[in-house]
């Protein structure tokens, strides 16, 4: 992926996992923005600091993204946990001891 | 058990002459074991205070890979020497993924060949070791030469660092494919694809379960980029150091 792409996908999940989806303040996108403002310009074809930042910034973006899908796959089909005793009655067809007669 | 409840409202990194602390509102963070956290890279500290962070109501430690890498590295709770986890290293060899190929399905090999053949290949030009591939049951040996030079590879490696290898050889079930993602071989996608080869094969013909495919795969990629991450991190150039400027 290009810088951009990677630096917009990037703040676009920050800004998903931040708890209230501001990420003005945030120390972690002020460091990327620094890091991609220190890099920008290099006077040589291989610069292998640069390589290394976009392939650590690459990795970051690939653990947040993953992190977040885990969660929602996670969320959508395993975490509904157990049933609780008045469910496991309707489902059977049974009264609860505290229901009426 | 319920896991704990979000405590804090705000994260945030604090400079000592140790290295760096990560603060939650104004208590300064602790591992497992009671010990002051710190780490020595910055980008790291930050990249552990986002993590807590993005924690919603409640703090799920288990989701955390990037914090739990580095409890683990500075308690080291089963006292492992560098010693320890080099020769746990240099035991995984004869078995690793990339070495068992199977032979009898004709597509499946065709994509080991084309995929797995190279990978082998570049762990064996960078650490001028001699692995071969074995298509039976058995492992196939390595030699005493062999075994020295991934040692001294992996001896260069600082104690902290280990345990993040540890874990991506753990999460990959391949030493050649963990290497070769350290060093940028390969990104993190494309190893974990590596790594599910015959699974993702298998499952052309018997169909996707999202539950279970789609789960193990970003749970894979999530500890493999942690990992990774943990590594990069905890080299010397994201170290701070005094430069003097000229």
């Amino acid at each position: 992926m290009s810088g951009t792409k990677v630096l917009r996908s990037l703040l676009h999940e920050l800004r998903l996992s931040s708890p209230n989806g501001c990420i003005k303040d945030s120390l972690v996108a002020r460091y990327i923005l620094d890091q991609y403002k220190k890099h920008q310009t290099t006077e040589l074809l291989h610069c292998k600091a640069r390589n290394e930042a976009m392939f650590l910034g690459q990795t970051y973006l690939t653990y947040l993204e993953s992190l977040r899908k885990h969660k929602e796959l996670y969320k959508q089909f395993h975490a509904s946990g157990e049933r609780s005793v008045r469910e496991t009655a309707d489902l059977v067809g049974f009264k609860l001891p505290t229901d009426p007669k | 058990a319920t896991p704990p409840k979000r405590f804090y409202k705000k994260t945030s990194i604090l400079g000592s002459d140790d290295g760096f602390e990560v603060v939650l509102d104004h208590w300064k963070l602790k591992t497992p074991r009671g010990t002051l956290f710190t780490v020595r890279s910055e980008p790291l500290a930050i990249a552990v205070a986002t993590e807590f962070d993005a924690q919603k109501e409640h703090i799920e430690r288990s989701r955390m890979h990037l914090s739990a890498l580095c409890f683990t590295a500075i308690d080291n709770p089963n006292n492992l020497s560098k010693l320890d986890m080099v020769n746990y290293l240099l035991n995984f060899i004869p078995t690793d993924t990339l070495l068992f190929q199977y032979e009898d399905e004709k597509d499946l090999q065709e994509l080991q060949l084309s995929k797995w053949d190279p990978v082998i290949d570049w762990f064996n030009h960078r650490l001028e070791t001699n692995l071969k591939k074995t298509t039976s049951l058995t492992p196939s040996a390595v030699s005493e030469g062999d075994k020295l030079k991934i040692a001294k590879h992996f001896q260069s490696f600082s104690l902290e660092s280990l345990h993040g290898l540890i874990f991506a050889v753990d999460t990959l079930k391949s030493i050649v494919l963990a290497c070769a993602v350290m060093e940028e071989m390969l990104s993190v996608e494309k190893a974990v694809a590596l790594t599910r080869l015959e699974e993702d094969y298998q499952l052309k013909f018997w169909g996707r379960v999202e539950w279970a495919h789609d789960l193990s795969q970003q749970e894979l990629q999530a500890r493999l980029a942690a990992a990774v991450l943990f590594v990069h991190l905890n080299c010397s150039e994201n170290i701070v150091k005094q430069k003097f400027n000229m």
